[in-house]
């Protein structure tokens, strides 16, 4: 199943998308490929609005050098849709940028920065406005303020033919809000508090960003904050250029739509980090020939604007034929180790905690990541929806049990879905739990913790819902899991030396009146005195009587065993 | 009773008088042996030590065979059981739940009871706890054997009865004592069904005695055969079953038969190493009953049939049964034990390996019901061939 579900989401690749655009329109395109992008059943529908929201706030904030400061709203109106409002404190959007923002499709402003981001594709805010127009007909409406006492409001819709954003209802007025406010109306969604939830993902989301301040209002209006661990605002990461190998056919078509550069070659030169005029020729050198003109397949001093797709596509394809100079890793940006220890104690107060940062590596021969891993133990780690069920939200998984769980974030996204398929979970299935004592994590009041960051992420798909399991990826998250997972073993080996002593000890208070009792019949001594010095005996000698215990377990294995077969002799074989 | 013993100082004792005494010096012995181990351990708590009862290993790390006397005994392991130790504990207290029982219901009133009545006589939650002083009657019977081991004793000796097991017939009389009773029992008029031999033999005396062997089955249906067909009168023995392996009543009784009426005794078992086993049992003692072997064994026993040989001899290859895996993994087992080293029973354990069949005694019915009352028996014993 799982294999087919990865299939399926490789058969829609980024490239693919924008063919597509050229030949369907875009509402067909959604209808026909929703469930790629994470609109598939009611609850995960609802989920992924949220979070193509919630990111967006999130890279605002962070652009804005605030704390952010989130808000999501969910109310179920009397027809059965459920409004959706996400509110933050970021930059705002400037008024020329609303439309491209919320109302065109992959012309996100991301896309060209090559920042690690936690969105990247630009095709998320603009997909919740067309979702809630295809369901209930209504347009999104957008508060928003860039900070200067100045507050505009409009409605947004998108132009399904033309793929142009459609704005009215524009309102212009003084105020002191900063930031964003968006509120859509949505159908075929519902909500409850299952693992693939809007609470759970919201509760993920706070985890890997400790700097953020979330509050949920359920449709019941319970009211949940998910509190700031730290005020330290995250560094901004370096804007570098694309490396090369990281590159799609897609991407390669889309910026050579919009550079400056005059040919092929230079564009690459320009556009690229790496990329030197040597580079450029080797490239050229490994494109396939014209079988009429012998010449290579793509003239480079051709205008970019002309590049082909099956041209970029070869060039992709030479690209990864080339040794290439490993791109800069200061450009990563992790949660921290410390960050996310204060974030994780925060949520979880868990009795034990591991975090683990390694430090950065690569893959596909060149592209740089990093993970950053944590276990922890009791308090109330293990699965939320059924620890936080207080609210009555029908759908929770197996309630009452605090079960196990494993969380995967990619540049501190939860990927919530698709686990079959992840880096993330594959080194989660493969590290060998037994040897550090929790070999039933999954029952355990455990929550295990995994960030991949990077620049590019391998995603299995356009929904961005797992990692691909490159085997360097697999092997260093099981690697800081597994270093994690040794703290808290050791941990666990305490407590559990601890219980035994007080099991021992208990064990032998429960004993010792019928012990005396026995040598009174046998003896005649008074039973209470007998009592009373065992009694004394036991709490003196406790750890003392461990000790001995070792040396004295192979005499009576074997007496147990004699005595056994002593009594199956005896009772003989029947005929 | 005092008054009664006073009456009768000066003349000769009755039979029922020796028997009681024997009995009640036995019962003090007993007790003695239960008081000194109560006392040893209060002495180590009284010490500030860890209360402990010294327990000698059995199995087979701790077992040799004496070849001169021809028995299983123990060797000198010992091990201990603690009181403060997790995996003692429990099994200590209810060692002691046995003790006390022995002492106070049993010995001290003169009654007998089997492992079950123990079993639910001591069997009770701890107060204040969810947890049963014994769960299983397992439990309970693993604390028994601790017990006379530790005591250098046997259960009968702590009144606790096995179940009985195992049935005699043959020209002899004999005397039983139930308390104050004695009963006089003439073997040669039990019926179909003989004698049931009780779990307890101490008290049997043997008085009439008209037989010059004891011939011993592991089956019913061969007791019943022979008993049927008169074998015993005709052939001047006394014959029994054991039904399967040997219950202590049966083993005890066949050593007293040997030693102190000096009769042969020959057994009759399947041809397989199981019967072959429960021979060896009877004979020598076995690996779990090491420390009892000197008052169950019985080495003068000789192996009658059937044997691998009667196969071939008397012709009963056809109504054969192919050995299991598991008949010819114990036959490779009990051919390294030291009591199966002699060259007739290498022999024969080879051949049994090299054929892998195996015959039952009831073979011997394929040729006519009483061939094994006429011929077989008859045949083997007046040409003396038997196994060690």
């Amino acid at each position: 199943m799982a294999k087919k579900a990865a299939v399926e989401e490789k058969g829609i690749t980024p490239e693919e998308l924008s063919k597509e655009f050229k030949e369907y329109s875009v509402a067909e395109f959604f209808k026909r490929n929703r469930q790629m992008l994470g609109y598939t059943g009611k609850v995960r529908s609802l989920t992924t609005v949220v979070h193509e929201y919630v990111t967006n706030s999130l890279d605002a904030c962070e652009d804005a050098r605030v704390l952010p400061d989130l808000l999501v709203e969910i109310t179920e109106l009397p027809d059965g849709h459920f409004k959706v409002a996400a509110e933050d404190n970021g930059t705002g959007i400037p008024k020329p940028n609303i439309g491209q923002a919320l109302g065109q499709l992959l012309s996100g402003t991301k896309f060209m920065q090559r920042q690690q981001k936690r969105g990247q594709q630009g095709i998320g805010a603009s997909y919740c406005t067309l979702f809630s127009q295809i369901t209930t007909g209504k347009e999104t409406h957008v508060k928003t303020s860039v900070g200067d006492y100045k507050v505009y409001e409009c409605d947004v819709s998108i132009d399904i033919n033309k793929n142009t954003p459609a704005i009215r209802n524009e309102k212009e007025y003084s105020g002191k809000f900063k930031g964003t406010r968006i509120e859509t109306e949505l159908a075929e969604v519902e909500y409850n508090r299952s693992a693939f939830g809007v609470y759970e993902y919201l509760r993920r989301t706070a985890i890997a960003n400790p700097h953020a301040q979330i509050t949920l209002v359920e449709p019941n209006k319970e009211i949940t904050v998910f509190p700031r661990a730290t005020k330290e605002i995250p560094k901004m990461p370096k804007k570098v250029l694309p490396h090369p190998l990281g590159i799609t056919t897609s991407d390669l078509v889309d910026m050579a739509g919009v550079t400056d550069g005059r040919k092929i070659g230079s564009f690459l030169e320009k556009e690229f980090s790496r990329v030197s005029s040597e580079r450029v020729a080797e490239i050229q050198s490994l494109m396939p020939k014209d079988p009429k003109t012998g010449k290579p397949m793509c003239d480079f001093d051709r205008s970019p604007k002309s590049l082909q797709w099956a041209e970029a596509e070869k060039i992709v394809g030479a690209i990864q034929k080339i040794k290439w100079i490993a791109p800069e890793s200061d450009s990563l940006q992790p949660i921290g180790a410390k960050e996310l220890e204060k974030s994780l104690k925060n949520l979880l107060a868990p009795e034990e905690l591991r975090v683990i940062e390694r430090p950065p590596k690569v893959f596909r021969g060149g592209i740089s990541f990093m993970v950053e891993a944590a276990v922890a133990y009791g308090g109330k780690a293990g699965a939320a929806a059924n620890q936080q069920n207080g609210s009555g939200n029908a759908g929770g998984a197996a309630g009452g049990e605090t079960r196990g769980e494993a969380m995967r974030f990619a540049n501190r996204v939860p990927l919530l879905f698709d686990a079959g398929a992840c880096a993330i979970a594959e080194a989660v299935k493969t590290v060998d739990w037994a040897r550090y004592d929790l070999k039933d994590w999954e029952n355990l009041p455990v929550s295990i913790f995994v960030n991949f960051t990077s620049v590019y992420v391998p995603y299995t798909g356009a929904g961005k819902l797992a990692i691909s399991a490159e085997e360097e990826i697999v092997t260093e998250i099981r690697q800081a899991l597994m270093e994690a997972a040794r703290g808290v073993a050791i941990y666990l080996r305490e407590m559990r030396r601890a219980e035994e002593q007080e099991h021992r000890r208990s064990l032998f208070f429960r004993y010792i009146n019928e012990v005396a009792q026995c040598l009174h019949d046998v003896t005649g001594t008074e039973k209470t005195v007998l009592a009373a010095k065992l009694k004394k005996l036991a709490e003196e000698n406790t750890s003392l009587l461990e000790a001995q215990e070792a040396d004295e377990e192979e005499g009576l294995e074997e007496l147990e065993k004699a005595a056994e077969k002593e009594l199956k002799g005896e009772r003989g074989e029947d005929e | 009773m005092a008054d009664k013993e006073k009456e009768t100082k000066n003349e000769p004792k009755t039979d029922l008088q020796k028997s009681k005494e024997k009995a009640k010096l036995q019962r003090e012995d007993t007790l003695e042996r239960l008081v000194v181990l109560g006392e040893h351990l209060i002495k180590q708590i009284n010490d500030g030590q860890n209360p402990n009862i010294s327990i000698p290993v059995r199995g087979s790390r701790n077992v040799e065979f004496d070849t001169v006397n021809k028995k299983i005994v123990l060797g000198g392991k010992v091990a201990h059981r603690y009181f403060f130790n997790v995996a003692h504990a429990r099994r200590f207290m209810q060692t002691l739940l046995v003790a006390s029982y022995a002492k106070k219901d049993l010995l001290e009133g003169n009654l007998t009871a089997t492992l079950r009545d123990l079993y639910y006589a001591k069997k009770h939650t701890i107060p204040g706890t969810k947890e049963n002083t014994i769960e299983e009657q397992k439990e309970s019977d693993l604390a028994i054997v601790d017990l006379e081991v530790a005591l250098d004793t046997f259960r009968e000796r702590l009144h606790l009865r096995a179940e009985p097991k195992g049935r005699m017939a043959g020209d002899m009389v004999i005397q039983d004592r139930v308390r104050d009773k004695i009963d006089t029992i003439d073997l040669s008029h039990m019926g179909s069904g003989g004698w049931a031999v009780p779990s307890i033999v101490e008290q049997v005396e043997f008085k009439d005695l008209d037989a010059e062997y004891v011939l011993v089955a592991e089956k019913n249906a061969v007791f019943d055969r022979l008993n049927e067909d008169e074998y015993w009168a005709k052939n001047k023995c006394l014959i029994m079953t054991t039904a399967g392996q040997a219950a202590r009543g049966a083993r005890r009784l066949l050593q007293r038969l040997s030693q102190e009426l000096n009769l042969p005794v020959y057994a009759l078992t399947d041809a397989d190493p199981y019967g072959f086993y429960i021979y060896s049992t009877m004979k020598y003692g076995s690996m779990a009953l090491a420390h009892e072997s000197d008052r169950l064994g019985c080495p003068a026993m000789k192996f009658l049939g059937m044997s691998i040989s009667d196969i071939e001899h008397y012709n009963l290859r056809d109504v054969t049964i192919k050995a299991k895996d598991i008949d010819i993994k114990r036959a490779e087992e009990i051919k390294q034990y030291d009591w199966f080293k002699s060259k007739p029973w290498q022999a024969e354990l080879n051949k049994f390996l090299e054929k892998k069949l195996k015959a039952e005694i009831q073979a011997l019915s394929s040729k006519n019901l009483q061939y094994i009352s006429n011929t077989y028996l008859p045949d083997k014993i007046k040409s003396q061939d038997f196994l060690p």
